[in-house]
């Protein structure tokens, strides 16, 4: 009911006044590489492919393709790349494990100061399948110097463990609502508010983590329902015509008592008319949950049991390298590249589960963009 | 309790006052350069989104829609 309040409250004021100037939108083609390793042996090779094409001025269909090779742990050993699975009895093995499909549909009406979207995403791995859809409606106020959004996406997932295991609950749904507002400050500055809502509900776990002490072993189990809020504050300015300042603080908190603190900031340069390059740099601190306790030191008797790390306590940072090459001033090719590395603090539920001290990761985007 | 601090924020901003219109339209040529918006690589944004999923137990606060995968 309280997403239902939510919704009806902010469509209210953001009845439109709908005016007719020409739309944004534009046809365009994208094709991409991302890629993911880390030391929990876990490589994921991404191709993306999206076409986006006008239907008239105003209305837009667009379709989006992103496929997962992945070579994952969690996969080929219940996620214990350096331990013997007792549960899973299941052999590391060469080659990907799994691979996810993932298209989206989605269309786009600009009119005006008013933009609306929505689409239905699905996808289908070895043992998850994911259906969601979302909508979302901006409105520019102030002579466009301010923009107000919501959007809202509401999934319908269901779990079939590549284990002979019979969950508690098959399905994990989970529901999403963003207001955002973007104001111009300055010619030179602008910023962001974000907040948003989210609530999921079904078997919450991972369906292969397991808690192993001397006298037991049992499988994670999380409570059924959580519900989150994130606030976040984003801002770019420009220092110069060569130089942009892009920074953002994010908090979240949740009903597990999880909260977080995340800020980001990254420095762009124009090296040259075609060259934009910089850094990026993240911090990311988080609490643990209120059912996590120390590891080892869970009884069998306990309603809760958590395996994985992200229910602990831990922080992590993500250094970056961003690049983008336009050919020229009027080329309608764009090509983005970025390169991150990633990695958490010590924690004793990644020593455990991973026997590391922490995850290091580094992933990769390649994307050239066409408009035509 | 957030989201009627939000309301109010967001009735106080929608189109209430001229105070908000601060860039006059002759003046907004650099919130056409790449370099100023804020998320200037959409490939990494999305890319990222997912991972942070599913290594760190936050979410939200990035007004863009992530669907569901078994890794997290």
């Amino acid at each position: 009911m309280q997403i239902i309040k939510i919704i009806a409250a902010s469509l209210m004021m953001l009845v439109p006044f709908v005016n007719s100037y020409a739309s944004n939108l534009k046809d365009s083609l994208s094709i991409g590489l991302n890629t993911y390793s880390d030391n929990a042996d876990v490589q994921v090779y991404s191709p993306t492919f999206s076409v986006m094409k006008t239907l008239s001025k105003n209305l837009l269909v667009g379709f989006k393709m992103r496929v997962d090779a992945i070579t994952a742990a969690s996969i080929q050993n219940g996620g214990r790349p350096r331990v013997s699975d007792t549960v899973i009895g299941a052999s590391a093995k060469s080659g990907f494990d799994d691979v996810r499909y993932a298209p989206t549909f989605l269309l786009a009406y600009e009119e005006g100061d008013n933009a609306a979207s929505g689409g239905v995403y699905y996808s289908k791995e070895v043992d998850y399948e994911g259906k969601a859809m979302f909508l979302n409606y901006v409105r520019q106020l102030n002579s466009q110097n301010t923009a107000i959004g919501i959007g809202l996406s509401q999934s319908y997932d269901t779990w079939n463990p590549a284990i002979l295991r019979e969950l508690p609950k098959d399905y994990r749904n989970e529901s999403k609502v963003d207001f955002s507002i973007n104001q111009l400050i300055s010619p030179t500055f602008s910023m962001q508010l974000v907040y948003s809502y989210m609530y999921s509900e079904g078997f919450l776990s991972s369906p292969y983590h397991y808690v192993i002490q001397d006298s037991f072993a049992k499988f994670e189990n999380y409570p059924d329902k959580r519900t989150g809020h994130a606030f976040a504050i984003k801002g770019v300015t420009l220092v110069n015509d060569l130089n942009s300042m892009n920074y953002s603080y994010r908090y979240y908190t949740d009903d597990w008592d999880i909260s977080s603190h995340t800020a980001s900031v990254e420095w762009l340069k124009d090296f040259s008319d075609k060259f934009t390059s910089g850094l990026r740099l993240r911090y990311y601190t988080q609490t643990g949950s209120n059912f996590a306790k120390d590891v080892g030191a869970y009884a069998v008797t306990d309603q809760y049991f958590a395996a994985d790390y992200r229910m602990s306590a831990f922080d992590s940072y993500d250094i970056g390298i961003p690049l983008t090459y336009k050919p020229s001033m009027t080329s309608d090719l764009k090509y983005s590249l970025s390169v991150d590395y990633y990695q958490t603090s010590d924690n004793a539920y990644i020593k455990s589960w991973y026997d590391t001290n922490y995850l290091q990761a580094v992933y990769t985007t390649f994307r050239i963009d066409y408009e035509f | 309790m957030y989201y009627i601090a939000f309301i109010i924020a967001l009735l106080l901003l929608s189109g209430c006052t001229d105070k908000l219109v601060r860039v006059m339209p002759y003046e907004k040529e650099h919130f056409a350069d790449p370099k100023m918006s804020l998320s200037p690589l959409e490939e990494r944004a999305e890319h990222e989104g997912h991972i942070f999923l599913i290594r760190e137990s936050s979410a939200g606060g990035d007004s863009s829609f992530q669907g569901g995968c078994g890794c997290r």
